[in-house]
């Protein structure tokens, strides 16, 4: 029979290998095992070991301590301690999932916390006025103020009112169009650090129509612009820019 | 570990009322093989007050392929006190690997081994009971 080469460890471990040949846990045990399995040496420690084995257990042992205990009611289980129990692959990544999750959920908390009514068209309208070019809209050059007449006369809409906050703003143009929800939108550009304004109807119960509305300004953020967004008369208006809060908050600090 | 089931007994049960007078004062430690341990230590000491035998040169031998028959031609007995002759650790190495009840790692943790070291014991220790069963068959 081949005698494969052994690492000096490999040879150590061979010489240490279990007697009763069952399958070993440890990797290093088995490899020195499998490579020694081939030679004549380990195959004839392997008979003796288990020959001695027979003899051992042959030995008598007196039936009173027989009765008292087996081997393995004498040894401790091991205690699991708060590391040994980290270091377990699978807890470690239920640990990782957990926390993953738990970012994800306080990540919607976190958003969900500024919410108000209107924020999720106000939302889609940030995202759009990323997109729009001035040409796409009617030029009108005027204060801001003064387009709630136009609104109203031009395409009946009504309580489109520009804020006193913006009122005072030149324009660029403006457009009304239909979102999918079939909901008029009003868009205006101004001038003023290409800022975009937005007057869309304010969210209404379901059940009885009344309308949901909040006191104040709010921001709301997506895609590197910022909307400041309020609400009168059943119509919320959205100043938007590229940029951040401090940007639109001189604006609104004017008028309070 | 003693060839002298008289004293393993007593060593047995004088390990046990240890262990139950321990755990009564809530003072058992908290270690896996403590009682074998103890054990351990309680026949190295039963053994110190025998009479030895003086060191001598053991004969070492390669193991035979007919090893195995050889060894099924001794008596328990005889193996018993082959094994607790040996000077220790080399003692309670093979009487830890031959029960078959622990992994090698288990033996080191008890015997308080290095893995080359219970290799060399288990390796002389095969060689000189090889050498022994040759001589006795003559």
């Amino acid at each position: 029979m081949k005698t494969p080469r052994l690492s000096r460890k490999q040879r150590a471990l061979a010489s240490c290998a279990p007697i009763t040949g069952e399958q070993t846990p440890d990797r290093r045990m088995r490899s020195a095992m499998v490579r020694a399995s081939g030679s004549d040496e380990f195959v004839n420690q392997q008979d003796f070991d288990r020959a001695v084995a027979a003899l051992v257990q042959a030995v008598p042992v007196p039936p009173e301590i027989v009765e008292w205990l087996t081997v393995k009611d004498l040894v401790l289980s091991p205690k699991r301690t708060w590391r040994k129990t980290v270091r377990n692959p699978a807890v470690l990544a239920i640990g990782i999932a957990l926390v993953v999750i738990t970012g994800v959920l306080v990540f919607h908390f976190i958003g969900r916390l500024n919410d108000f009514p209107g924020s999720g068209t106000a939302r889609k309208l940030l995202t759009m006025a990323g997109s729009t070019r001035s040409v796409l809209l009617d030029p009108v050059n005027a204060d801001a103020g003064t387009l709630s007449d136009l609104f109203f006369m031009k395409h009946g809409l009504e309580h489109y009112d520009v804020p006193p906050e913006f009122a005072d703003l030149r324009t660029i143009g403006c457009r009304v169009f239909e979102d999918e929800e079939s909901r008029r939108i009003a868009q205006i550009w101004v001038a003023d650090k290409r800022m975009q304004f937005f007057l869309f109807p304010e969210e209404r119960d379901a059940k009885t129509g009344a309308v949901l509305g909040f006191q104040g300004w709010r921001y709301i953020h997506q895609e590197g612009w910022v909307g400041a967004v309020t609400e009168r008369n059943g119509v919320c208006f959205m100043a938007a820019l590229r940029g951040r809060e401090s940007d639109l908050a001189p604006y609104l600090a004017q008028k309070e | 570990m003693l060839g002298d089931s008289r004293k393993a007994q007593e060593v047995f049960q004088t390990t046990l009322r240890e262990a139950a007078l321990r755990a009564a004062h809530g003072e058992l430690p908290n270690e896996r093989f403590w009682l074998f341990r103890e054990a351990r230590w309680r026949c190295l000491e039963a053994s110190e007050t025998d009479l030895k035998a003086e060191p001598l040169e053991m004969e070492e031998h390669e193991i035979n392929s007919g090893a195995s028959s050889q060894i099924e031609g001794l008596k328990p007995a005889q193996l018993a006190i082959w094994i607790s002759s040996a000077p220790d650790p080399q003692r309670t190495a093979l009487a830890l690997y031959y029960l078959a009840e622990f992994d090698y790692r288990e033996v080191l943790d008890l015997a308080e081994l290095k893995l080359n070291e219970l290799s060399h014991l288990l390796l002389l220790g095969r060689r000189q009971l090889q050498a022994w069963l040759n001589s006795h068959a003559c």
